[in-house]
Formats: structure tokens, sequence, C-alpha cells
């Protein structure tokens, strides 16, 4: 549904983009993870038509960014980052004007559909201007969507959000999903990007890492299994002399093994343990965080950089 | 064209909530229409050429409303996009550059030219009651010309000043400031009548009329040319 190669933009001097290439699939959640200035709003602005590239070429719904801007415009809807409305018009008006203007057969249906759906069909009558900023971004949403977008760019949709607003915000994200709508959702909230992407793009100017959250967190786990025990002695570390194990060490009661596959492994570890007289309290897989996969690979390109 | 009228129902439907735009939208052409008749006024029992004369002085604050008018709406067209955060939005849709163009610029002119034409018509009527009748010679052709077709190239020429402004500029007082200028053609036959170079003529009509449509084209040429949706979504801030 989005394809990219190459995709390049320069602003003077400074390189935005550098030579992005992904490919998003239809239905698909795809979250573009970056520090601040990573390229990710520039992106959606260049998948949205909204900037030229400064090189290569992207494809959104099979209409190409650049040639075919007005057909990219009606496929795709766009949250902003700060999405602003006429604050004196009441929420309706708001929608069925973007609804109008996009080609909506029915704009006032349309307008209802979505005003139901994200709870604020009560407030339809209302000025902009008397919104909370959690409902505002709902009303952000319901726009992004009236006109029935097959592709929606989420550009930080819970930013500023109280826990609840951003709960609700996502868990109607969640539910674009069954109507295979394809969403690239650029966020810093680590935990959303897990919870709502089927696969991430952590960008730093150019793509240092694709591929599913659980897939990502495994690359940097690498294998690490904690045993905690009841009767901790240094030997436990030092003497397990088993092929798969590349470093053991002892931290109070935890044993830290490195270099094993926990699904194989498990077994031939837990045996040893206990032929050498360990009294075992638990095995647990160390699963890393997405943040400590976000760090590590930040950490990476610097060094790399 | 749907778009166009899409986006001019919507504004119309937005100023109309801004008491203050109302409010200032009426009370210039009241003023000025109020002056134009208090100089009628002044007029009875004057020869009919002195009367004419007023007439002519009276005639130049109907075409200094058609630009004053628009030019609060016009300028406020883009940068006040900007400002409530709905240009990225706006321009996110399939919405030419033209369109947004066409339907900023009938937004303002159109109201512009209804309270001008209203005013001076109520002027007419005010000028009838008071002097018995219009002195002749005042609705002449350059007369009915300057009302008719030089306000409309006026308005339009404050418009397209102003849109230009509006759109290469990123702050509103800044593009206030400057859509100031759209003011100054309208001012050019009112300092030549005031310094008695000369009357309401034909030829002088013609001019002002001919100059404008040329000013117009080019100015819309260049609001076009120079409406950069990159450079505002990314320099403004």
């Amino acid at each position: 549904m989005i394809r990219t190669e190459a995709l390049t933009r320069r602003f003077g001097d400074r390189l935005a983009v550098d030579g992005l290439t992904l490919e998003v699939r239809e239905g698909e959640i795809l979250g573009l993870l970056g520090p601040n200035g990573a390229g990710k709003t520039t992106t959606v602005r260049m998948l949205a038509c909204l900037l030229a590239p400064t090189s290569g070429r992207a494809w959104v719904g099979g209409h190409e960014v650049g040639r075919e801007a007005s057909a990219i415009r009606s496929t795709v809807g766009i949250l902003t980052e700060s999405p602003g409305f006429y604050k004196r018009l009441s929420l309706e008006r708001n929608l069925r004007y973007f609804a109008d203007l996009y080609g909506v057969s029915s704009p006032r249906a349309a307008a209802r559909r979505y005003l139901e759906r994200l709870g604020l069909w009560d407030r339809r009558t209302d000025a902009v201007a008397t919104l909370s900023k959690g409902l505002r971004q709902r009303l952000a949403l319901a726009r992004a969507l009236v006109h029935e977008p097959k592709v929606l760019f989420l550009d930080e949709p819970t930013a500023g959000l109280d826990p609840e607003s951003a709960r609700d915000v996502r868990r109607f994200i969640g539910e674009l999903t069954s109507e295979r709508r394809t969403v690239l959702l650029c966020t810093h909230n680590l935990p959303e990007a897990e919870e709502l992407c089927d696969r991430i793009a952590v960008l730093r100017t150019r793509l240092i890492a694709l591929d599913r959250p659980a897939a990502l967190k495994e690359r940097m786990s690498g294998g690490r299994v904690l045993v905690e025990l009841g009767n901790p002695r240094p030997e436990f570390a030092t003497g397990l002399h088993l092929p798969f194990v590349q470093r053991a060490s002892l931290e109070g009661n935890t044993l830290t093994v490195e270099g094993a596959n926990p699904d194989r492994d498990n077994p031939t570890l837990v045996r040893r343990l206990v032929e050498m007289g360990a009294e075992i309290r638990s095995v647990t897989r160390d699963e890393r965080t997405l943040e400590d996969v976000y760090l590590s690979l930040m950490g990476r390109d610097d060094a790399a950089g | 064209m749907r778009r166009v009228r899409v986006l001019i129902a919507k504004e119309w439907e937005e100023l109309r909530k801004i008491k203050m735009v109302i409010y200032g939208a009426l009370f210039l052409p009241l003023l000025m229409g109020g002056l134009a008749g208090f100089m009628v006024w002044q007029g009875q029992g004057l020869p009919p050429e002195a009367q004419a004369a007023l007439f002519n002085t009276a005639l130049m604050y109907f075409l200094i409303l058609p630009v004053m008018i628009p030019v609060t709406l016009a300028v406020y067209s883009i940068v006040g996009e900007k400002e409530q955060g709905t240009l990225e939005p706006l321009l996110a849709t399939p919405l030419t550059d033209w369109e947004i163009f066409a339907g900023k610029a009938l937004v303002a002119v159109l109201p512009s030219l209804v309270l001008t034409w209203g005013v001076f018509l109520l002027f007419l009527i005010a000028a009838h009651v008071i002097l018995g009748g219009i002195p002749a010679g005042v609705l002449s052709v350059p007369w009915l010309l300057s009302i008719f077709v030089l306000s409309p190239l006026l308005a339009v020429f404050g418009v397209l000043v102003s849109m230009l402004v509006s759109s290469r500029t990123s702050d509103p007082r800044a593009a206030y400031q400057f859509s100031g200028l759209a003011v100054v053609p309208s001012l050019i036959p009112l300092i030549a009548y005031s310094i008695q170079m000369t009357a309401v003529n034909l030829l002088l009509v013609i001019l002002e009329g001919g100059i404008l449509v040329v000013l117009n084209g080019a100015l819309l040429y260049l609001v076009v040319k120079l409406f950069r949706r990159e450079e505002i979504l990314t320099r403004w801030k």
C-alpha cells in the first residue's frame, strides 16, 4: 500500500530523510520511531504530497508521489502533529467541511458516523474552542477518517494527552486494523508503538531498523536467562561449562546466563544447576523492553556516526 | 467550482461568528456613506456645478471602500489558517492552489462589493431627498464606470495584494502592515481630484481601469506562482 525507494529530502544543507526504502502492506500498522528531527514528519509529509522528495520515489495506494498528488490526497487521511480546527465552528461543521472538500457524497452522514464512533455526537453543536485537548484529538482522528481513506498518517496522535484520553485514542487506532486500513504511525511513545504496531521502523534520518516489535526485542536480548537461586554460590556462575553459555554472572540471588536459547537450552541449564546443588526458585527469559532496544539502536547509531 | 463554493460557504459561516468582523465590515461603509452624505448635505442651496463638485469628491469614498473592506478579510486568509493550525489539513485535501485562492479572494471581494454598492444606493437615495434630485452630470458614464467597474477592480487589487502578503508573511501583524499598500491605487484619483488637477472624467477612469487590469493580472500570476505549500509548511513556525 505504501512503498518508498531511496526516498530523500534535504532542506538546504540539512539532510532530513536519507534514502528511505520501506514497504507497508495493506492493513498493516507501521510505527515510525525516532528522536525529534529524525525525519518522521518529513516522511509523512512527503507521502501525503505536502512536500516533494529531493530524490527517490514513493507510491501510496498505487499512485506515485509527485505525479499523482490529487489521487494520493484523496486516498490518505492525515492527523497532523498539532491538529488545528476552525474553533468558532461546531464539531459537526468542521467535519462536514472537510468531508465536502474530499467530495464525500453525504458529508452530513459521514460526519455523524465518525462523531458517534468517537463519542463526540453529544457535543456536535459545540464550538471546537470549548473542547479539551483529548476531545480535539478525537475530532482530529474523525477528520482524518471522514472521507474513508485507505491510508492513514498519524503523527504523534497521543502526544500531550492525559492517560485516559491517550488510551481511548490508542483503542480507536487499534480498531482500525479490522477495517483493513493501512496506518503509518509516528510516535515517541514506545509502549504505544509496541501495543499498536505490526512492525516498527526506527528512523534517524535514515532507516536504522525495521521489524516486528517482538523480533526487535529478541534480536537485542540475544538469549539471556535469569535464574533466581535459593543458595547463590560463585561456582554456579564459574562452573557451568555448557557449550551454549557465553557468559554467566551472579549478582545477589540472580544468576544471569547469556548466550542461551531459552526454548532449547533451559532444560539442560536447569539440569546442570541442579546437579551442582543449586536450589532454583525461578527461571525466566530476560525480556528487553522496546525502550531498551530503541536506546541501544540509537547508541549504536551514535557510535557508528 | 464545487470545492470553491464549499470553501466560501465555510469562510462566511466562520466570519459571521466573529462579531468584530461584522461590526468592522459594517462600520466602515456606514462611516464613509455618512461622510459622503454629509458632504452632499452641505451642498444644499449651492449652484448645480458646486453640488456636482461635492458629488465628485463624495465618489472617492466609494472607491476607497471596496479596497478597505476586504483587506482585513483577505490578509488573514492564509496566515489565519496557519495560525489556527488548519493550513496543513487544508493543504492535504485535494484542493488546488487556484481553488484555494479563488475561494479566499471571493470571500473577501463579494461582501465588499455588496456593501459598497448597497451604501452607494443609500447615498443616492439620501442625496435625492436632501437636494430634491441628483445634479445633472453626476450619474454620468465615468461615474457609473467608477462605481461598477473601478470598484470591483480595486477590490480585486486590494484582495490580491493582501493575499500575496498573507501567503508570504508568517506573522499576521506584518501582514496587516504590508497590506496597507493595497489602498494606494484608490487614492490616486482622490489625490488628483482633491488638488483639482481634474474632475471625474472618462479618460482617467479608463486609464486607471486599464492599469488595474494589468496589475491584477500580474498580481494573480504572482500570487499563485509564489504560493509555495512547502515553504508555508516548513518555514512558518
